[in-house]
C-alpha cells in the first residue's frame, strides 16, 4: 500500500499547523496539497510542508487525495464538507463541527449519501490523561459516576473567530465543545438539558467570551462546562481542560495540560508554561488515518461533533431564555 | 473587659475558645455544653465555668456576649433566650435554616438593643482578603467570573451526625459554601438568579456535592462548588479564581500552604498541610476581635445580621433550585 494522501484545506483556523505538523511526522502520510482562499497563508504552509498550493479547495478535491483535513473558519465547514463528501474524501473537520442544525444535517446527510467516513476534530479524545482517567474510570475505580465539573479556559481568540459572520459564536460555540464531547464519552450518556449563564464580559467586542452551562445527561449526571476565554494575555498557558469527576466510590480529576515545565525568561519577559506531555493531535491524526486505510467507522465522528454542537446551541438558546432548555438533536 | 460565655463546646467552639485567648477587650468567663467534658476541655485554658444549663448560666453569671456554637437547628432558640437577657450575641454561620427564624433573630437582637453578627469568616481569611484588596486597587479590571470550591469528606465526625440530617444542617448548600456566597455577595454584588444541583436524595450514605451558579446584578457570573463527597482522610481544600477584565487571581490553599507533611501510617503514609498563621492574623480571631470591638466602640458589626440573611436567602433559593431544577430568584418566598 502507497502513502495515504491528506489534503490541508485551509489553514484559517490555526489548529491546521499542529495537525499538518503531526501528519508530516508519520511515515505512512503524504500531505499531498494545501488548499487556501489566501494565497499568502496557503503558500506559507505549502512551502513549510513542501507540498502543492491550490488557491480553490475544489481543485485539490479533484486531485487523488485519500482524506482532507479541514480548517476553514466555522461557517465555511459546510460548503466545504459537502464537497469533500461528493468528490468521496474521507473528512475531518474541525471543531465546531458546525453553526447550526441546517448546517450539521447537510453535512451528515452529505457524508451518508458518498459512503464517506468524517472525523470531528476533538484531540483531547486521545489526550494520555484522558485516555487513562477514562480507563480508570471504565474499570471501577471512583464507581459510577454523579456529577463532574468541567473547565475549558483559553486565551482570547483574535480575526474571524471574533466575526459572527464567520464562527457563528464566541467561546460558547468555541470551547463547550470540547468539554461536552468528554462528558459524553466518559458517561456514555447524553446531555438531555442545558441552563447557561454566559456574554460578552471581558472584552469589548460584541462575541460571548465568558459562559458557564449547566448539563443534565440521561442517566441523571449532571455537570458544569465553564467555556470561557478567561485566561489573559499574559497567563502561563494557552489552554485548560480539567474535569473533576465525583463518582460514588471516589473523585478523579484531569487535567489534560498539566504535563508543563515552567520557563521564566527574562528574554522574553514572560512566564510559560511549556507542555512536554503528550499531544493529542498526533492520535487524532493517526485514528484518522487509520480510518481511511481500514475503512472501518472512526472512534469519535462528525455525529459526535454535531451532537456537542447541539449542546452548545442550546446554551445560546438559555443564555436568551434565562430558562432551561432542551436540546435538540438534528431538525 | 467585655465577659464572654460560649455556648457549644465541640468543633467551632474549641475553636473559638482558642480565639479568645488572643482577642483584647473580652474573657471567656462560662462555657456551656451538655457534655461536661467537652466544655471543661475549652474552659481550661480561661479559668471559665462550665455549665450544663444554660438558663442558669445565663441567670448564674455575669455574662456582656454569648457565643453561639450549636447546630444550625438550635440558633434561634439560643440567641433569642440570650437576646432577652440583654446579651450580646455572636452566632456561628449559618445564622439558621429559614429566613423567618433568622429576621425573628435579626429583629429580636435590634429592638433589644444588643449587637449580633454572624461568623462568615471567609472574610477574614487572609488569601480572600488580599484578593478583595487587590481587586479594589484595580489589579485585574472589573471582576466579572468568580469560581470558588471548598471540598473535603462528609462531617460524619459531627456530633449525634447532625450535619447528615438536612432538616438540622441545611446540607452543603446551606452550611457549607454559605462561606462562598456571603463572600461573593459582599464583595462581588447582589444575586439576580441562581441555578443549583446536588445530589440530595440519590441515597448515597455521606455523600453530597453541589454545584451553584450565580448570575450577580452588576452581570458578573459566579460558579461554586461545595463537596462532601471526597474520601475520609481527604485534605479539606479551598480555592477561588477571579476573572477581570484586566486580569485574574487563582488561590488554592492546599498548594500554598507552606508546610506539608508525611508520617508513617501503618503500610501507608499520612500526608497532611499547614497554613500557620500568627494568633492576632488569624481569622476566628480577627471575626470575633472585630465583634468585641463593635460592642466597645459601639459601631455596626461588619458581617450585619442582613448580611446573613441575605446569604441564606441565597443559600436557600440553590436548594429550591436544585430540587425544582429550575432557575430561582433569591429572596422570593424559597
Amino acid at each position: 500500500m502507497g502513502k495515504i494522501k491528506i489534503g490541508m484545506v485551509s489553514f484559517e483556523h490555526m489548529h491546521a499547523l499542529s495537525y499538518a505538523k503531526a501528519l508530516s511526522k508519520m511515515e505512512d502520510v503524504e500531505i499531498s496539497g494545501v488548499a487556501d482562499s489566501d494565497m499568502y497563508r496557503g503558500t506559507q504552509a505549502a512551502s513549510m510542508f513542501n507540498t502543492k498550493y491550490y488557491q480553490d479547495y475544489r481543485k485539490l478535491l479533484e486531485t487523488p487525495v485519500d482524506g482532507v483535513v479541514i480548517c476553514t473558519c466555522n461557517k465555511l465547514h459546510m460548503p466545504t464538507v459537502i464537497d469533500a463528501a461528493k468528490a468521496h474524501k474521507y473528512i475531518m473537520v474541525e471543531k465546531p463541527f458546525a453553526t447550526n442544525t441546517k448546517e450539521a444535517d447537510a453535512m451528515l446527510k452529505a457524508c451518508r449519501d458518498n459512503g464517506v467516513k468524517m472525523m470531528t476534530a476533538f484531540p483531547l479524545r486521545f489526550n494520555q490523561a484522558v485516555i487513562e482517567a477514562k480507563k480508570q474510570i471504565d474499570r471501577g475505580d471512583i464507581g459510577d459516576i454523579l456529577c463532574i465539573t468541567g473547565i475549558n479556559h483559553g486565551k482570547m481568540p483574535s480575526g474571524w473567530f471574533l466575526d459572527i459572520n464567520k464562527s457563528g459564536g464566541g467561546a460558547i460555540i468555541d470551547h463547550t465543545v470540547h468539554v461536552a464531547d468528554l462528558m459524553r464519552w466518559f458517561t456514555g450518556s447524553e446531555v438531555k438539558t442545558v441552563y447557561a449563564e454566559t456574554g460578552n464580559m471581558l472584552y469589548n467586542t460584541g462575541i460571548d467570551d465568558c459562559g458557564i452551562l449547566n448539563v443534565e445527561f440521561e442517566n441523571g449526571v449532571f455537570a458544569t462546562i465553564d467555556t470561557s476565554w478567561a485566561h489573559h494575555k499574559n497567563y502561563p498557558i494557552w489552554p485548560e481542560v480539567y474535569m473533576e469527576i465525583i463518582g460514588t466510590k471516589g473523585v478523579l480529576k484531569v487535567d489534560a495540560f498539566k504535563q508543563v515545565e515552567r520557563i521564566y525568561s527574562e528574554e522574553s519577559g514572560e512566564i510559560t508554561d511549556d507542555v512536554w506531555g503528550s499531544d493529542g493531535d498526533e492520535g487524532l491524526m493517526r485514528e484518522f488515518v487509520n480510518t481511511i486505510k481500514t475503512g472501518k467507522e472512526p472512534s469519535e465522528t462528525g455525529l459526535d461533533g454535531a451532537k456537542a454542537m447541539w449542546i452548545a446551541l442550546a446554551a445560546y438558546a438559555s443564555s436568551k431564555s434565562h430558562k432551561v432548555e432542551k436540546v435538540v438533536y438534528g431538525g | 473587659m467585655l465577659k464572654v460565655a460560649i455556648v457549644g463546646a465541640g468543633t467551632m467552639g474549641s475553636v473559638h475558645s482558642n480565639s479568645y485567648r488572643s482577642v483584647r477587650g473580652a474573657k471567656v468567663v462560662a462555657i456551656c455544653d451538655i457534655r461536661p467534658d467537652r466544655a471543661t476541655k475549652a474552659a481550661s485554658a480561661h479559668g471559665a465555668k462550665c455549665y450544663e444549663d444554660y438558663d442558669m448560666m445565663l441567670r448564674n453569671e455575669k455574662i456582656d456576649v454569648v457565643d453561639i456554637c450549636l447546630p444550625t437547628y438550635m440558633h434561634k432558640g439560643f440567641a433569642l433566650k440570650a437576646i432577652s437577657y440583654g446579651k450580646h450575641v455572636f452566632c456561628e454561620k449559618p445564622i439558621a435554616l429559614s429566613i423567618g427564624d433568622a429576621r425573628e433573630m435579626v429583629d429580636g437582637a435590634r429592638n433589644r438593643g444588643v449587637k449580633f453578627s454572624v461568623g462568615h469568616v471567609v472574610r477574614f481569611f487572609p488569601a480572600y482578603a488580599k484578593a478583595v484588596k487587590n481587586i479594589k486597587e484595580g489589579k485585574i479590571g472589573i471582576p466579572k467570573l468568580i469560581r470558588t470550591t471548598r471540598a473535603g469528606a462528609y462531617p460524619s465526625w459531627s456530633w449525634n451526625n447532625w450535619y447528615s440530617n438536612y432538616d438540622c444542617s441545611g446540607g452543603p448548600m446551606v452550611d457549607l459554601i454559605i462561606h462562598d456566597i456571603d463572600w461573593i455577595r459582599y464583595n462581588f454584588g447582589d444575586v439576580e438568579r441562581v441555578f443549583a444541583r446536588d445530589l440530595y436524595g440519590r441515597k448515597i450514605d455521606n455523600l453530597d456535592h453541589c454545584l451553584i451558579t450565580l448570575r450577580l446584578k452588576n452581570g458578573a457570573i459566579a460558579h461554586i462548588e461545595g463537596s462532601w463527597a471526597y474520601p475520609k482522610g481527604s485534605i479539606f481544600g479551598t480555592t477561588f479564581e477571579i476573572i477581570g477584565t484586566k486580569g485574574q487571581i487563582e488561590f488554592d490553599s492546599r498548594s500554598s500552604a507552606p508546610i506539608k507533611k508525611y508520617v508513617p501510617n501503618g503500610d501507608a503514609v499520612r500526608t497532611s498541610i499547614e497554613s500557620p498563621m500568627f494568633p492576632d492574623e488569624e481569622p476566628y480571631t480577627m471575626e470575633i476581635q472585630k465583634f468585641i470591638d463593635c460592642i466597645t466602640e459601639n459601631k455596626k458589626p461588619l458581617v450585619s445580621g442582613e448580611d446573613a440573611i441575605k446569604a441564606l436567602e441565597i443559600s436557600l433559593a440553590a436548594v429550591k433550585s436544585a430540587r425544582t431544577k429550575e432557575v430561582v430568584l433569591p429572596g422570593g418566598d424559597n
